[in-house]
């Protein structure tokens, strides 16, 4: 679906990509992730022609972007929404004008107009509000018409632009849950840009890490969070960090197994005291993955080590210990 | 007096209406071009924009009764005379012009950028974008600016009616000041208030309505 190829793009004397290459298959929905000022929009609006790349090549269904003349980039925008951090809805239009509006531009008849907005409207949820202004709306139902106003032209990709960064933790849940939706009912390609973990593990299939304009990282998103490379670390940087005394050891539980026996038969069997120093458990799409944190004594560091291994279990000491 | 008054006040008021009319339409087509090719526009053109911009500072660094008296022959050219109402109005278009223009520039610079990115993402043309977003987006404020170029040209039309314009202005010089006609100077201004309140009023109205 979109090939990206060593893509690099300056500002002035300022490097915001530097050699980026990934590729994103037909269906996916693919983080992009990163710390604010890594280059992510940046990389986003290379893919739609919206900014201009200086070196590498960016195939979208097979086509080169830069080579496109600008009717034919019109037509490449029209097979790929976009939403933003700040929605841009016109504030003098109301819901359902806003909706209708790329159907306008691309002269649509008046029916089929009514017919799809009234479509869409049902898809995001906002029936009752088609005639709102949309100033009177809260920031999720603002996202809800960006997102019909998205689709309205049917396109295969959706380029998602901080689109839940506005928003509290239980609307961007609700926002991820609809694209995730729309990504399964219409096949359509999810591209999310996004500095929230919880965005990229609730929806994301792939991340690509972005750091100064450089890939650090990229792979599943099951894979990644549960073997962070450093450059996640970074980025997630959770707050059991502290080490009081002895080794933090951070252990991964991949499925809903009752590893805890594990840890309390390593107690007995080794015959250690540990301390629990944290845990959670987190939601990763469908399946939900756990983390505990414990504290071991530096000597008996070794055999721990051993018996995690034995055991097949996913495991890291957050800490340096060479 | 109160017929002379209604007079000055008739020729004021059409003054100020034909040159604001003239020069909000001329104001608007070289905001709209300044727009488009400034450094964050749609369609960047330096040599355009720096040309229209020194344009438009240059008319503006004239002091109003200067630029009138400056412009006398152009004014006879086009008007066939350079005394009177109608003649006094190419002065004011030619006055207000750039004024307009500087502030609708302001205000269609002002609309939200990410709301033009939305349409260019959608895959909008750059006329559609100025014509079908900015403009109706910039329109409470094109208003309230149409106001302000209204209220400004109903001082200058004093100016100019004081040279040989008619209008208010004229009347309170003429009787109020050469006269000693207290009564009709305190009349002149009286209605020169109502009329600036009645042009923000009704551009407020509008504004509040549009929003």
């Amino acid at each position: 679906m979109i090939e990206a190829d060593g893509i690099s793009k300056r500002f002035g004397e300022q490097e915001v990509l530097r050699d980026v290459s990934f590729s994103v298959g037909p269906g996916d929905i693919f983080g992009i992730v990163g710390c604010s000022g890594a280059g992510k929009s940046t990389l986003l609006r290379c893919l739609n022609g919206l900014e201009a790349y200086d070196g590498g090549s960016v195939r979208v269904m097979g086509r080169e972007v830069a080579s496109m003349t600008e009717r034919e980039l019109r037509a490449l925008r029209r097979e790929m929404g976009m939403i933003f951090q700040n929605f841009n809805l016109m504030e003098r239009k109301n819901v359902e004008e806003n909706i209708a509006w790329p159907l306008e531009v691309w002269k649509t008849p008046r029916n089929e107009i009514v017919r799809r907005v009234g479509d869409l409207l049902d898809l995001v949820g906002l029936a009752e509000k088609r005639t709102e202004k949309i100033r009177n709306l809260s920031g999720g139902q603002k996202q809800r018409v960006g997102i019909a106003r998205a689709l309205a032209l049917n396109p295969k990709i959706l380029l998602c632009d901080e689109a839940t960064s506005a928003l509290d933790p239980k609307t961007t849940l609700s926002i991820l849950e609809l694209l995730r939706d729309i990504n399964r009912r219409f096949t359509v390609t999810v591209l999310l840009v996004t500095h929230q973990m919880e965005a990229v593990k609730t929806a994301c299939h792939r991340v690509l890490l972005l750091d100064q304009g450089r890939v650090t990282g990229s792979g599943r998103t099951e894979d990644l969070f549960l073997a962070p490379p450093a450059s996640l670390k970074k980025l997630v940087r959770d707050e059991y960090a502290v080490v009081p005394t002895g080794i933090n050891i951070r252990l991964m539980f991949p499925r809903e197994i009752a590893r805890e026996s594990i840890i309390t038969g390593m107690a007995r069997e080794l015959g250690i005291d540990f301390s629990v120093i944290g845990g959670r458990l987190e939601r990763y799409r469908d399946d939900i993955l756990g983390f505990l944190i414990i504290n071991v004594r530096r000597e008996d560091f070794d055999r721990v080590q051993r018996y995690l291994g034995e055991h097949r279990l996913f495991w890291e000491a957050p800490d340096d210990v060479a | 007096m109160w017929h002379e008054l209604a007079a000055a006040l008739q020729e004021t008021l059409y003054m100020v209406t034909v040159s604001t009319v003239f020069s909000v339409l001329s104001g608007f087509a070289l905001a709209v071009v300044m727009v488009l090719t400034c450094a964050r526009g749609l369609r960047p053109n330096a040599a355009v924009y720096a040309t229209l911009d020194l344009l438009v500072n240059l008319l503006r660094s004239f002091p109003f009764i200067i630029l009138m008296i400056a412009i006398i022959p152009l004014t006879r050219f086009v008007a066939g005379t350079s005394i009177g109402s109608t003649a006094s109005i190419v002065p004011l278009t030619i006055a207000a012009t750039p004024f307009a223009a500087r502030i609708m520039e302001g205000s269609l610079m002002e609309v939200d950028a990410g709301v033009v990115e939305a349409a260019r993402s959608f895959g909008a043309r750059d006329l559609r974008i100025v014509f079908g977003v900015m403009v109706p987006e910039a329109m409470p404020s094109i208003v309230l600016n149409i106001a302000v170029v209204a209220i400004n040209l109903l001082g200058c039309s004093a100016m100019a009616g004081a040279v040989g314009g008619g209008g208010l202005g004229d009347l309170a010089v003429k009787y109020g000041y050469n006269r000693f006609q207290t009564d009709v100077m305190a009349y002149s201004v009286l209605a020169l208030v109502a009329v600036v309140q009645v042009i923000q009023g009704v551009g407020t109205a509008i504004y509040r309505r549009m929003r």
